[in-house]
């Protein structure tokens, strides 16, 4: 039976490790704040983007050069995988459901017999693919913090891929992040970057025609498309790292307010123990005192 | 006098979101002067001055921008831009500096960053359009 000091020095440490949390989910929090607003502020651009592109994408039949970047390779035995995680833990499942879902991701296409390489995005992704396939990573880059640097980090993400990519070392690239659902829940979702994926806004597409149809392009359209395809994988890949940076903050927020109400059922089980032990010792040193004095 | 509605959009955020008189954009072949009713243009931009005027012609404010897109039709005009300064907060020295330095330097990337210091340079020293 542990003694009363031991209880009660058990119980501080968990009062400590609970005012920890109980920060760390406030912390969280407040930053869950302003990346949503981050994300939010950067919507009207990407969407504006992808507008533009969808409406110009059909005038694209085929071609060399940065054009390829929509049609792609006419190959798909290499391809990229980039995981999105984050660079920091405590968030719950949030890095370890990135990563498994990328190792599967891995497996089932080296199963189909494509070769396939890495370049995680966040510690805690790089971390775990250096340790089960080190040799497939060719890139990695961490320590973003895409809240402060903004823009900038997608940038170098994209001119990494976009370099590869002309130089023939993949024909198709696949980013795996979390989406932002809502503040407690995020999920895993793959999205194919390069060539870029025109299906799905296709429907808006015809509804484009239809009105673009007598746009004047200046200088012309393919200029504009070569100018436009580089941008749009720089400001998919930036409004994933935000999407992703503001679901760690929710998945932390989740976290952290789990691992809090846990300390606090904890505290109330160990000083109801302590409570009984302490009348227990009472009780028998009652009982001592009295069954001495009858002896006398 | 009729009023077009202007965007100025970068990827961090909204810049400039308001009814206005006039915009000249720099087109890459050359200045855009948009006045409402504009026909449907969709043009890329070279690295220059994005100027707002209000409906009396008078200049209301100037932005620097990297290079961009911008999508005109007669009620709206959209600028989306990499990178978005105002050209009033822009200080010569610290821009001739960032020249010398990338000048010292080689690559395709600082070929470009270069070019963008040089019309950053111009956006500052030039002022043609501040009375239309």
């Amino acid at each position: 039976m542990p003694s009363l000091k031991d209880i009660k020095t058990q119980i501080n440490s968990v009062g400590s490790t609970k005012k920890i949390t109980s920060a760390m989910k406030m912390v969280a929090a407040s930053k869950l704040r302003r990346s949503q607003e981050k994300a939010e502020a950067a919507r009207p651009y990407s969407s504006r983007l992808e507008e533009m592109l969808s409406s110009l994408a059909s005038s694209a039949a085929s071609g060399e050069g940065i054009i390829k970047l929509l049609t792609g390779t006419g190959n798909d035995q290499n391809y990229v995988v980039v995981p999105v995680s984050a660079d920091r833990g405590l968030c719950g499942g949030f890095n370890s459901s990135i990563n498994r879902e990328t190792f599967k991701l891995v497996k089932s296409l080296e199963g189909n017999e494509k070769k396939v390489q890495l370049i995680p995005v966040g510690k805690k992704s790089r971390d775990f693919f250096n340790r089960v396939m080190k040799d497939q990573i060719i890139e990695s880059f961490v320590d973003l913090n895409v809240s402060s640097t903004g823009y900038e980090s997608a940038l170098n993400i994209s001119n990494k891929l976009q370099e590869l990519y002309f130089d023939g070392k993949f024909d198709k690239c696949i980013l795996v992040f979390n989406k932002f659902k809502s503040a407690i829940s995020q999920e895993v979702t793959q999205q194919q970057l390069i060539p870029l994926d025109v299906s799905n806004s296709e429907k808006e597409e015809e509804k484009e025609n239809s009105s673009n149809a007598i746009y004047d392009y200046e200088p012309d359209e393919e200029t504009i498309l070569k100018d436009l395809l580089p941008k749009n994988v720089s400001i998919q890949i930036f409004k994933v790292l935000l999407e992703s940076d503001a679901g760690e903050q929710g998945a932390r927020m989740a976290a952290m307010d789990n691992a809090t109400r846990n300390a606090g059922e904890m505290i109330d089980s160990l000083t109801l123990k302590y409570n009984r032990t302490r009348q227990a010792f009472i009780t028998k040193e009652l009982i001592e005192i009295i069954s001495g004095a009858e002896s006398i | 006098m009729a009023t077009i509605s202007f965007d100025l959009v970068s990827p961090e955020n909204l810049v400039f979101n308001d009814e206005v008189g006039t915009i000249i954009v720099p087109g890459k072949d050359g200045d855009l002067g948009i006045l409402p009713g504009h026909t449907k243009v969709m043009s890329s931009l070279r690295p220059g001055r994005v100027m707002v005027y209000n409906e009396d012609k008078s200049l209301i404010k100037s932005f620097f921008v990297s290079g961009g897109f911008a999508e005109i039709n007669p009620e709206k005009c959209i600028v989306l831009a990499e990178s978005v300064v105002e050209v009033n907060s822009l200080e010569k020295t610290s821009i001739e500096k960032e020249i010398q330095e990338l000048e010292n330097k080689e690559g395709k990337e600082t070929e470009e960053q270069l070019s963008v210091a040089k019309a950053k340079l111009e956006a500052i020293s030039v002022n043609y359009y501040d009375k239309i």
